[in-house]
């Protein structure tokens, strides 16, 4: 054989790696190729903002059904599905789901046993390797082969039994799996536990509030999204949870650092590099834990490195990832709880607008003016869309609701949905889109060819013109959509990925 | 419609007093010595597992309000209801925020006997209560408030004390008044919708940015692409909702405490 033949069987060899390639590695999360959608966000940058452009502006009014899987149960489909070698994972309590990403046929289906733990919602599966990562109700993180479901290995993240539960799709960094959790309904210490990918050991874990039972110190503080990660400076950012007692702020004097907050860490040790407090001293359940999105942007006539934040409270954010400092701080809704903000950028909390025996009117009640589902932010027009839901509840706090777990009561009287796009560099709407009555549960996902994609409260997706909000394309689903739409493309067809109840739909323009 | 007969055929044994477990039910049998069911320990259990799973994100754990649903303790349609009756449709189909599940009739024996057990616990605590009660609501001035009704508030414009608010405190309590004060949520929203040379008038019965919908007079239902038809929309409550942005949180508590005093 001669040295040709050698390069030729060579290449051949690389062609058929890249093709039948197994699973992900470290660079296709940090650089996802167009046929995979690899973990929550799509990429590190949580912008939710793909670079496919078959879908057009123009050609989209003909998108069509590709497939839709059904997967016959009860639980509303609230994860960002997983797109890897042709497969899609996804979740819903107790339940994992691979599915072919070209029809949409059930390769396979893993149930976890019966447990007690809170059903409310599962966001996705994470993947390393050809390993899966999947959060239980009850709060463990369970290993499982990507090709059949197999369990490889279980490990406790917290004890169920106290209070915690588990939401959220792991965030995986190198050999890092970082996990979050859940839990207002105790007193319980919120953390960032990382875990060995191969053997399931933590590797370490960071607390944002002191053990229970620490004199004038909160608890909370719940870590049960997914962050976001910037490989230059090697930092992780992480949104935090309400302080507990959670309508109670009686017990808990002064800002109850690092809860309502967002934390930047470094993912070899958990050490905190800054905090930026969203809400400091938080009485109204408002969660900082919405999607830290991260750019590279011009800011003040230099580029800056930013990161973006429409929090539950109702503040738009920029900060200065670096530093933390904060560049914008702006409502995009009605706010009636805070005096101004501070010279960091953080709101003051008006004391008058705790929660009181006898009501308070706040404005937005507790589900906030956003909540957990993606925004996205396209780099080409500079703006960040996000789900809003102007709202108002009002709020009950007395002596007999006690100092543990919820401590209070609250309703909502009102609220509306509607699509914003906002412009980073001063927290304006360029536009607003009105969704009618009832909030949507839909994120949303932007795409190059300038289209964005996301859902109701009724159950119609849709396709809007980035640029000016205009609806161009709509198809009613049936329920509405309770999670962030992906993309990818597949054999050169460019796929849609949406949900609505426990059906998952993917959209396609008609094949030639 | 009782959807779960075989409920009353499980229950026996003690009976825990029915002033106790009754005592916000707006019947006469509310206040009455009706005894309250009491439901086998294992039922009780299987409904808190389900329980916990499905609804106590919302609800709380002990069924006394979590996460944005009300307290079950003090709810009227727990108070109302018999083995399931009301509980049942509501689970299945939803209300408001609330989504529907899907649950057998076993989990939803088991349910029911959950909260009603656990609506029986609560009402047997001495001493003051979680949550709201009427006397939580008395802080307000009832003259500022009858002067917000008829000046700022502009209430007077479409109620009147002696018309279809007479009375109205003897109908809706604490809490539920604040709710209604808040935002009535009507359900008879006036449409009109022109297609073409016709006009119909009904009832609002869904819209969306795509479809309008109503019933009319005689509760026929018409939908239509809202491209192809011009629509307007009264709501009533609206007048309500405008009043949002401009409350004072005194406002709020003087007109509600003017409204307890119309008996």
């Amino acid at each position: 054989m001669n040295t040709k033949y050698f390069l030729a069987l060579g290449a051949l060899t690389l062609v058929a790696q890249a093709a039948f390639a197994q699973g992900t590695t470290q660079a296709i999360l940090a650089k996802p190729p167009k046929d995979s959608w690899p973990s929550y966000h799509g990429d590190y940058t949580g912008q939710r903002h793909s670079a496919l452009t078959q879908i057009t502006p123009q050609n989209v009014k003909n998108l069509t059904l590709a497939w839709a899987y059904q997967s016959g149960a009860n639980a509303q489909i609230k994860a960002s599905p997983l797109l890897v070698d042709g497969v899609i994972y996804f979740s819903t309590p107790d339940n994992v789901y691979a599915v072919d990403a070209r029809n949409g046929r059930q390769i396979w289906h893993y149930t976890y046993p019966a447990n007690k733990g809170f059903h409310i919602g599962s966001r996705g599966v994470s993947m390393y390797g050809d390993w899966l990562y999947f959060m239980t109700p009850d709060s463990y993180l369970i290993c499982l082969n990507a090709k059949d479901g197999t369990v490889r290995w279980k490990v406790q993240v917290a004890d169920a039994a106290k209070g915690y539960w588990t939401t959220m799709s792991p965030l995986i960094i190198r050999n890092h799996v970082l996990v979050g959790v859940s839990g207002d309904f105790d007193n319980l210490t919120g953390f960032v536990r990382s875990v060995d990918p191969e053997n399931g050991k933590t590797q370490w874990k960071w607390d944002s509030t002191p053990p229970a039972g620490t004199p004038n110190t909160t608890t909370g503080g719940m870590t049960w999204m997914t962050g976001t990660y910037d490989p230059e400076t090697d930092t992780v950012f992480w949104g935090t949870g309400n302080p507990t007692p959670v309508l109670n702020g009686a017990s808990r004097p002064g800002n109850n650092p690092d809860t309502c907050s967002i934390v930047a860490l470094d993912p070899n040790t958990g050490t905190k590099k800054w905090a930026f407090q969203a809400s400091p001293h938080d009485t109204h359940d408002w969660d900082a834990v919405e999607i830290p999105v991260l750019a590279n942007m011009e800011f003040g006539g230099r580029q800056r490195k930013l990161l973006m934040q429409a929090s539950r409270n109702g503040y738009f954010f920029v900060l200065d990832r670096e530093t933390g400092e904060g560049l914008v701080s702006k409502p995009f809704g009605p706010v009636n709880w805070s005096l101004g903000v501070d010279k960091k950028g953080q709101p003051i909390p008006n004391p008058a607008k705790d929660p009181a025996s006898d009501g308070r009117l706040i404005a937005p009640d507790e589900g906030g003016l956003t909540n957990y589902r993606s925004p996205s932010f396209d780099p080409k027009t500079g703006l960040f869309l996000v789900s809003a839901r102007p709202s108002y509840g009002i709020y009950f706090n007395k002596p007999a609701d006690g100092a543990f777990g919820w401590a209070g009561a609250d309703y909502g009287v009102w609220s509306k949905g509607e699509i914003q796009a906002i412009d980073y560099k001063t927290g304006n709407a360029k536009w607003v889109h009105d969704l009618g009555g009832n909030g949507s549960g839909a994120g949303i996902l932007t795409t190059e060819s300038g289209l964005a994609f996301t859902g109701d409260g009724q159950g119609n997706v849709m396709a809007l013109r980035t640029s000016d909000g205009k609806t161009l394309w709509h198809a009613m689903q049936g329920q509405s959509m309770q999670s962030s739409p992906i993309t990818y493309e597949l054999d050169g067809r460019q796929y849609l990925i949406t949900s609505g109840g426990g059906v998952m739909f993917a959209w396609a323009l008609p094949e030639d | 419609m009782n959807l779960l007969p075989s409920i009353s055929r499980l229950c026996t044994g003690v009976l825990i007093t029915g002033a106790l477990a009754f005592a916000q039910a707006p019947k006469p049998a509310a206040t009455s010595a009706t005894p309250a069911k009491t439901y086998p320990p294992e039922l009780v259990t299987a409904g808190e597992t389900t329980f916990v799973q499905h609804c106590a994100f919302c609800h709380g754990r002990d069924t006394a309000g979590g996460e944005a649903g009300p307290d079950l303790t003090r709810s009227k349609l727990v108070a109302d209801d018999i083995d399931g009756n009301q509980l049942g449709p509501i689970v299945r189909n939803g209300k408001d925020a609330m989504p529907k599940f899907t649950v057998s009739d076993q989990e939803l024996m088991g349910l029911t006997a959950f909260i009603h057990t656990r609506k029986a616990i609560a009402e047997s605590q001495k001493g003051g209560r979680r949550g709201v009660d009427v006397a939580d609501l008395q802080t307000g001035d009832l003259e500022k408030g009858k002067t917000y009704f008829n000046g700022a508030g502009k209430c007077a414009s479409c109620h009147s004390p002696t018309g279809d608010l007479a009375g109205v405190a003897n109908r809706n309590q604490g809490l539920r008044l604040f709710q209604r004060l808040m935002n009535p949520r009507s359900t008879k929203v006036k449409m009109t919708v022109t297609a073409g040379n016709q006009t119909l008038t009904g009832i609002k019965a869904y819209q969306d940015e795509f479809t309008v919908a109503l019933r009319d007079s005689e509760g026929r239902y018409h939908s239509w692409p809202t491209s192809k038809v011009k629509f307007t929309v009264e709501d009533p409550a609206q007048a309500h909702v405008d009043l949002l942005s401009k409350y004072t949180d005194d406002d709020i508590h003087n007109v509600i405490k003017y409204l307890m005093s119309l008996k």
